[in-house]
């Protein structure tokens, strides 16, 4: 319980130091980009003979023409040579030997150390720069995957449409097919009470005519036998005279 | 204002990210615009604390910095800059000595 209230508490004191500092950044004034924009990472600024700023030339340039920068460092340098403001002791010697070694370097390796210095800053960048198109590619890549997703979604609506149709099918079968065996059973039964009841007259009537017949023979005397037989006779002897 | 804090004048939701080769201030005449008679009020002007002083050179610093070290392919001139300015500066410190080294007592 305590904890809670103090997480609670926490969060409010969070809560009102953002608003403090949203209002304190309203009230200030708002950012100014015309004046003072993002500061962009630019070219290296031009120089001539190694170190000597572009700038400086420029600025000879209305006053004295082109030539006037290199007149003036000449000028400046055989002033100083001549005063012996610059005193050219045993160190000046040592330092012209260098400054030929030094340019001679430059001239000759600069090119290609440049060169390998630009690849190497290329691949840094593309280093540093990587995490994030991947991050990039991955989240396109996700989002290609999740469309693919989403249309074989809809193929499952069409599956579970088609099933439910398939089921309809089979019940339409069944129900059908149930309603084949009553018919074909009641027609069964019928045909069996038919059958029954035709056998049964057949039966009772071969009875019957037996009885009959017995009794009729039994009821027929010798005298009515005779008789019956001389009329025979005489029958057939009138049908002989008559031919 | 300590060591490390950022100049008075500026403020982060106004002027942006901070760019240590700026002056925050109130801009006044450019040096380059001022005229001869007005130099003497021009420097009265100026802040001669030695915070300023110090926020000068590191301005300076940081513009020759973003100029010439701080871009993304630089060549070699940062370097011989460095190099000429420092023969420059130990040449003024030892002048003294150098001066001795003479080779023609009259000019």
């Amino acid at each position: 319980m305590f904890s809670r209230v103090a997480l609670r508490s926490a969060a409010a004191r969070q809560s009102t130091a953002l608003v403090a500092r949203g209002s304190a950044s309203a009230a200030s004034g708002s950012r100014d980009e015309v004046n003072f924009p993002r500061p962009v990472r630019g070219e290296p600024g031009k120089v001539r003979l190694g170190f000597l700023p572009e700038e400086w030339f420029q600025f000879f340039h209305s006053k004295t023409g082109v030539t006037g920068p290199y007149t003036f460092g000449v000028g400046l340098a055989t002033y100083l040579c001549s005063k012996e403001i610059y005193v050219m002791e045993h160190e000046y010697y040592t330092g012209l030997s260098l400054l030929v070694m030094v340019v001679f370097a430059a001239k000759k390796l600069g090119p290609n150390i440049a060169a390998w210095l630009d690849k190497e800053v290329d691949t840094i960048e593309k280093d540093w720069n990587q995490s994030r198109t991947d991050t990039i590619k991955g989240l396109e890549d996700a989002v290609e995957a999740e469309k693919t997703a989403q249309w074989r979604a809809q193929g499952q609506e069409l599956l579970i449409q088609a099933k439910k149709e398939n089921v309809l099918l089979q019940l339409e079968a069944a129900y059908r097919e149930r309603l084949m065996q009553t018919y074909s059973e009641v027609k069964r039964r019928l045909d069996y009470q038919l059958e029954k009841s035709n056998l049964e007259r057949r039966l009772a009537q071969r009875q019957m005519v037996d009885w009959i017949v017995t009794n009729v023979t039994k009821a027929i005397t010798p005298d009515q036998e005779k008789a019956t037989l001389d009329r025979c006779i005489a029958d057939l002897s009138a049908l002989a005279a008559r031919k | 204002m300590g060591f490390g804090d950022y100049p008075k004048e500026y403020n982060p939701s106004v002027h942006g990210p901070y760019d240590p080769a700026r002056f925050y201030g109130k801009p006044d005449t450019p040096f380059g615009q001022v005229k001869i008679s007005e130099l003497g009020s021009w420097f009265a002007r100026r802040n001669k604390s030695p915070q300023a002083l110090a926020g000068v050179f590191s301005r300076a610093w940081w513009r020759w910095q973003h100029k010439y070290v701080q871009p993304k392919k630089v060549g070699i001139a940062p370097f011989f800059q460095l190099l000429a300015g420092s023969m420059t500066f130990f040449y003024v410190i030892n002048y003294g000595k150098m001066k001795h080294h003479r080779n023609y007592k009259y000019h």
